[in-house]
């Protein structure tokens, strides 16, 4: 049963890169999952077109957090255009976990996040 | 004291899945071989359509229907089995009150009041009732027993109030309301009293008459019976009052070109044909439960949550939602584990072949008003043993450990 994720997924979880918050950031972006009510607290810095640095707080579940994480990652020194190109897809592969239906919306709950707040920045 | 592995051997639900561990008969009871094969029965030698043909495999059919509504009757003691209307559910149960009842009989600024540990089936139909009369909703707030208090009904209650709708156990709290008391309250106020019995019914002995409710909502399903049937309880002199809201076959007495007289009750609120092998299916299932004994079932379930809420407390992390203890609940206990998410645990736990709800079960306002996320919850049924409390102790802890 100890397997039931990756031990280096369980690190991530313990202590999360991106967790916290920006002190000057571009745009931040609160998104809930209406399934179980967790939320994620967003704040992006962008200058010149490319995301320079991220961060994700709120309440969250393991799948969510791993979600959260790995895509910042992922997204950080990409410009915008690139980091509109992040689909549900793309996540999924990021953190390679095995999920039920109703866990996919909690490992896509920041990059739903993003995507709003990419649009929301650029109007 | 019941026989749970003879009982557990009537359930072919764990014959086919070795290694389940269900605690989650809240959402949806098993059900015995004896209910399952009831249905194959009709199928395979009794079907026909009901009160439609007049021969003879119509009217066999037909007689298992009505055997089946005093089945019903009896086993909650209504006066009269043409006060139960079947329905596919409690759901529909409530909505069926909603806008055959209350939406015909609400005026503007007439208030109606619910409870804040309601189940969404028991919000929203009044919610829209309210948008479409005029009617104001208002909401009675529990305390951290999963209880309203004195002071709170007084607060709400008044000659303004025409309808009071409340659960008779909370699937959250599992809190057992005192429903005999509330009528007699209700009344006074010339309310009416409606109650969601989904959670009771499948526990508790219920009598309607005793209880002197106005109508009683529930499903088959928790029950031990199939999922799509239901039944609403409804006292005769108001289902005189109500106009159908689904209108179709079999609920009329005549259609002419220009006007209809519907039939009487039950059937004017059966439009169309009835899920008869549900309803002969629940017939079973009732047989089934007072073979056993409602009070056995009872006994079983109270001596499960007093060594389950024994078990819980000794966990350093778990909180337990709604402090009330096993005699006051119907077989369930709500958790979480301070710090780490429910969906986690319960990913976990469901790993080990433990199936139980994590979530807002349908009482998101609850939660809201108690402040709470997302909790667990372990319910459980003449078939559950404390071997499977003891498997879900056991591997609550080391989900504990295992996300430390």
């Amino acid at each position: 049963m100890d397997d039931l994720y990756r031990s280096e997924l369980m690190e991530v979880y313990k202590d999360p890169t991106y967790k916290g918050n920006l002190t000057y950031p571009s745009i931040v972006l609160d998104k809930t999952n209406t399934f179980c009510g967790d939320h994620v607290h967003l704040s992006l810095l962008i200058e010149k077109g490319v995301i320079k640095d991220a961060k994700f707080d709120g309440e969250m579940c393991f799948v969510s957090i791993i979600g959260a994480d790995f895509l910042l990652e992922e997204i950080i020194g990409k410009n915008i255009e690139d980091a509109k190109k992040i689909d549900q897809e793309k996540v999924l592969k990021l953190i390679n976990l095995n999920l039920t239906t109703s866990r996919i919306a909690c490992a896509t709950l920041t990059l739903k996040a993003l995507q709003e707040a990419l649009d929301k920045y650029e109007k | 004291m019941l026989d749970i592995l003879k009982i557990k051997s009537n359930f072919p639900i764990f014959f086919n899945n070795k290694k389940l561990v269900y605690l989650d008969s809240a959402a949806t009871s098993h059900k015995p071989q004896v209910v399952i094969d009831r249905i194959s029965q009709f199928y395979s030698s009794e079907n026909a359509n009901v009160h439609r043909g007049i021969y003879d495999l119509s009217e066999r059919a037909s007689e298992a229907y009505d055997a089946a509504r005093k089945k019903v009757a009896m086993f909650i003691n209504a006066k009269n089995s043409r006060e139960i209307i079947f329905t596919k559910g409690t759901t529909e149960s409530l909505n069926l009150v909603a806008y055959s009842y209350a939406s015909n009989v609400l005026k503007k600024n007439d208030e109606i009041l619910v409870s804040d540990f309601e189940h969404h089936s028991n919000f929203l139909p009044w919610q829209d009732v309210c948008k479409k009369t005029g009617a104001i909703l208002r909401v009675l707030e529990s305390d951290k027993f999963g209880r309203i208090t004195k002071n709170e009904w007084q607060k709400k209650l008044s000659t303004k109030t025409k309808i009071v709708s409340i659960a008779h156990a909370s699937n959250v709290f599992g809190t057992i309301s005192n429903i005999k008391k509330i009528a007699e309250t209700v009344h006074q106020f010339g309310a009416v009293l409606v109650v969601d019995g989904a959670q009771a019914i499948p526990h508790l002995k219920v009598d309607v008459q005793d209880l002197n409710c106005d109508f009683y909502a529930f499903s088959g399903h928790k029950m031990l019976a199939p999922m799509g049937i239901g039944v609403l309880y409804a006292k005769d002199k108001l289902l005189d009052l109500m106009q159908p809201y689904q209108l179709g076959g079999g609920m009329i007495e005549s259609v002419s070109m220009k006007e209809t007289l519907f039939a009487q009750y039950p059937e004017k609120f059966e439009a169309g044909t009835p899920n008869v092998e549900g309803a002969i299916a629940l017939d079973k299932a009732i047989d089934y439960l007072l073979d056993i004994g409602m009070d056995e079932i009872r006994e079983h379930e109270i001596e499960l949550s007093k060594y389950l809420l024994d078990g819980l407390n000794k966990i350093s992390r778990i909180k337990i939602f709604g402090e009330i203890g096993a005699e006051g609940r119907t077989g369930l206990v709500s958790f979480y584990v301070e710090g780490v998410h429910s969906h986690d645990i319960s990913d976990y736990l469901s790993k080990s072949g433990l199936a139980l709800r994590s979530g807002f079960h349908c009482a998101m306002p609850l939660h809201q008003s108690h402040r709470c996320g997302a909790t667990l919850r372990a319910s459980y049924y003449l078939y559950n043993q404390k071997e499977d409390l003891d498997f879900l102790l056991i591997n609550l802890k080391k989900a504990i450990n295992y996300y430390g």
